[in-house]
């Protein structure tokens, strides 16, 4: 970090979860039952937690700008619709796919859009876009398919490669393709620009709407890629039940990578590992035979742990510097 | 004859219900340092966000260079060759120096397309070392101290190239040095052509740098003329001139008494410095001074909103280190804070509310209010302190800021208050107004009780207190009595250049 771009607060958000990883990792190959193989483990995680990590890569840009998008849940669920009806179509698997990605990414960068011009908080908008999108890929469903009985059956296996077969190797691509964005390009420091300050922006000539809505149209291209996945990992896909939870579960995983809930501060390195650190739990739990009663609770509270404890050696840190 | 670079006809600007400026004409020529002066609220701060395009000019004309023009945002402005430091910097805390300097600014590249952080921070470095500071542009922005925060914010405006440089008050917080090495800055821009528009309460700043003076006053301008006819009394005469009559009245004559409230010594690091004064019953002790001297910082000290780092302060004879404002209100102290809509009131609350907020636990037992009583003295605080509603439960945001004002100074009554700090009492407040609330500190100090009056306010706090303490950088820079109390001292302790104790 010889830009001195990752501040002491993120770096040491980054050590403490890729210390958190390998804690769980080595737990989990000591709980396992006999017959488990670690080497499952490791390749189940791909396609698990790349929805995850996709999804919250887009939501970190547009956390960091001091915003936040509450419909992705709901825009995935328009995305798998679509997906599914031109497979109902008989169209071939390519163009199906291209559909879906499309689909995520036009309606991320529509409530883009919408925020910079109804001049209405991102919060307000996507929390109406949560119920709106859903609805829509309800009344879609139930136009396109005569007698819609609530679920779309994906049989054909060609139409799952995305998100069996490539899902780890999505994954990794466009980890690798984010951390060279962010690392080479000026808008993702815009965004953190925008998110510490929006008047210092508007005062150096910037444009506070513009950079927003292009946190929105880049995440757009983050959560395409995310539904991909997710929506060709099933075989039914039901518009009603379909990923829900599934904002809070990214948003979780963000925050927990030490992205600043007001903006001005994240990193997409922290929130793969925050998202890794999730699943990592939960497969622990499940490998422990911890009860399933018991399990969110847990997860709750290691998060607040996790941060609390992060918190704790930040300020002793700081203390320890202002003494030297 | 040097070449016109800005001309302002008859511009115009409102704000709901008040006229910041009234339509004002102003010339500058280029390698002009003009200094404009007035009052707080006399409509600089308006002009200059005018002219940095924050704000667009409801009628008038602001032509550049020959044109006319129309800023519709600060990039426009910019982009014309006006850069502007403003009064409260806006900067991204979690950004490096180099980001926040070149923040706006197109950045350096790569071939590929990549932003070149390398040749990113060895700009901002150069633009550093010309302007001789020495920070790591790797530093995150908030961890730079006050100072440095503001020097890095006049490299940024001196970098731009600019053809007009603005600055709103930038040496309120750099010390000396600092201030020189400023000056030797704008000095060498001046012969390179660049004009200055600089605002400062500063006079001797004004007398040492400027060609000419412009003073507004009521969003006027009132005077301007070169600086070398200028004299720190005329420019006081033109910042402060207005009738004085009626609006000042002095009913008491004041005869020392107990004091209630004493300091000694009291510091609190980067805020005020040895600040040592008595209170005394019956007594109006103004505290004058410019705007960031630290006098609502020592207020708010005083009533416990922080504590002091060293020092004592007793209270009624009793050492007093309060933890909370609780402990105030208990100990007989009210604290009125200066800006009245945000730390105040509630605006939605109803007159009603407003008033009895300051009062209703008297009168709760089992955590009902008993609203007969309750009642009553809302009603005898209202007609005690003139306070002007239709009825009791309109919002008080719909009143006028001097009858919200006297509702502020009600909520308190019932408490019976010993001792009352009033910070900026009257600020945004119309004549009548003013005079009406000059009547009620006035009977206030009558009855017995101390009043602390923190006033930028010269006339006001002039003629309105018994003593005037003046405050510069945090410590006590005169205390002024009787004859002494003119506003060439007041203004000259108040520009830190007057120390001997009067």
């Amino acid at each position: 970090m010889t830009h001195g771009r990752l501040s002491p607060f993120l770096r040491q958000r980054l050590l403490v979860l890729l210390a958190g990883n390998l804690v769980l990792l080595i737990a989990i190959a000591f709980t396992m039952k006999q017959g488990g193989s670690f080497t499952d483990v490791l390749t189940r995680c791909g396609p698990n937690v790349a929805p995850v990590i996709l999804a919250g890569l887009g939501m970190t840009g547009i956390i960091c700008t001091g915003a936040i998008d509450l419909s992705i849940a709901s825009i995935i669920v328009v995305a798998g619709t679509v997906f599914g009806v031109l497979v109902d179509r008989q169209w071939p698997p390519l163009p199906c796919f291209a559909a879906c990605v499309a689909t995520a990414w036009s309606l991320s960068a529509c409530n883009g859009l919408l925020i910079r011009n109804l001049k209405m908080p991102a919060i307000i908008i996507t929390l109406a876009g949560l119920a709106l999108y859903r609805g829509l890929a309800l009344i879609l469903a139930d136009l396109a398919i005569p007698n819609f009985g609530g679920s779309l059956n994906i049989q054909h296996e060609s139409y799952h490669a995305p998100g069996k077969q490539f899902a780890s190797a999505i994954l990794l691509a466009t980890l690798v393709g984010a951390f060279v964005w962010e690392w080479f390009a000026s808008t993702p420091r815009r965004w953190l620009a925008l998110g510490s300050s929006e008047e210092a922006c508007r005062l150096a000539g910037l444009d506070p709407r513009s950079i927003r809505q292009s946190a929105f149209v880049v995440g757009g291209l983050f959560l395409g890629i995310a539904a991909l996945i997710y929506v060709t990992q099933i075989q039914f896909i039901e518009p009603a039940r379909l990923a829900l939870g599934f904002e809070l579960q990214v948003i979780g995983a963000v925050i927990l990578g030490g992205t600043n809930i007001f903006g001005g501060e994240g990193s997409y390195a922290g929130t793969a590992l925050g998202a890794l650190f999730l699943y990592f739990t939960a497969q622990w739990m499940t490998y422990a035979g911890i009860s399933p009663y018991f399990q969110e609770a847990i997860t709750g509270a290691l998060i607040i742990g996790v941060i609390g404890m992060d918190c704790a050696l930040h300020r002793n840190r700081k203390r320890l510097e202002e003494l030297a | 004859m040097a070449q016109s670079l800005l001309q302002l006809r008859a511009v115009e600007k409102s704000f709901v219900g008040t006229r910041a400026l009234k339509p004002l004409n102003l010339s500058l020529v280029q390698g002009e340092v003009l200094g404009l002066i007035g009052e707080n609220g006399a409509g600089k701060s308006t002009l200059i966000k005018l002219l940095s395009g924050v704000h667009s000019p409801d009628a008038g004309t602001i032509e550049w260079q020959g044109r006319s023009v129309h800023f519709s945002s600060p990039h426009d402005a910019i982009n014309a060759g006006i850069a502007t430091i403003h009064q409260e910097l806006a900067y991204c805390g979690h950004l490096t120096v180099a980001e926040n300097l070149l923040l706006g600014e197109p950045w350096p590249r790569h071939r590929w397309g990549g932003v070149d952080w390398t040749l990113l921070h060895a700009r901002a470095a150069t633009q550093l070392a010309r302007c001789h500071l020495e920070i790591p542009t790797t530093r995150t922005f908030s961890d730079l101290t006050a100072a440095q925060k503001q020097e890095v914010a006049i490299a940024r405006a001196l970098n731009r190239d600019a053809r007009l440089l603005i600055l709103d008050e930038p040496t309120a917080s750099l010390s000396a040095p600092e201030v020189e090495r400023l000056f030797a800055h704008l000095n060498r821009l001046r012969t390179q052509g660049v004009a200055i528009l600089y605002v400062s309460h500063r006079l001797d700043e004004i007398l040492n740098l400027t060609n000419r003076v412009a003073v507004l006053r009521d969003g006027k301008l009132v005077a301007s003329y070169p600086t070398h006819e200028a004299t720190v009394s005329r420019m006081v005469k033109d910042m402060v001139g207005r009738p004085l009559e009626q609006v000042y009245p002095r009913s008491r004559s004041y005869r020392k008494a107990a004091p209630l409230l004493e300091l000694e010594g009291a510091t609190r690091e980067g805020m005020f410095e040895n600040i040592s004064f008595q209170l005394h019953a019956g007594e109006i002790l103004g505290l004058a001074g410019l705007v960031g001297a630290g006098r609502s910082e020592l207020a708010r000290a005083i009533y416990g909103l922080y504590p002091c780092d060293t020092g004592t302060m007793r209270l009624k004879g009793n050492p007093w280190s309060p933890r909370s404002p609780d402990e105030s209100l208990d100990a007989g102290m009210v604290y009125l804070p200066e800006e009245r809509k945000r730390q105040s009131l509630v605006l939605d609350h109803s007159v009603r509310d407003a008033i009895s907020i300051g009062f209703s636990d008297l009168f709760t037992r089992w955590g009902m209010i008993r609203a007969q009583e309750e009642q009553s003295a809302i009603t005898n605080a209202m007609r005690t302190y003139d306070v002007r509603a239709k009825t009791v439960t309109q919002p008080i945001g719909t009143l006028s800021g001097g009858n919200q004002q006297k509702a502020i100074l009600a909520r308190w009554l019932e408490r019976k208050p010993d001792i009352i700090l009033l910070d900026e009492p009257t600020r945004g407040v119309d004549v009548g107004a003013k005079a009406e609330i000059h009547q009620l500190i006035d009977k206030l100090a009558g009855s017995g009780r101390a009043v602390l009056l923190i006033s930028s306010d010269l006339p006001e706090v002039l003629s309105m207190s018994d003593r005037i303490l003046v405050m510069h950088h945090g410590s006590i820079a005169a205390e002024l009595h009787g004859d002494a109390m003119t506003q060439e001292n007041v203004m000259l302790a108040a520009s830190g250049l007057h120390h001997a104790n009067r």
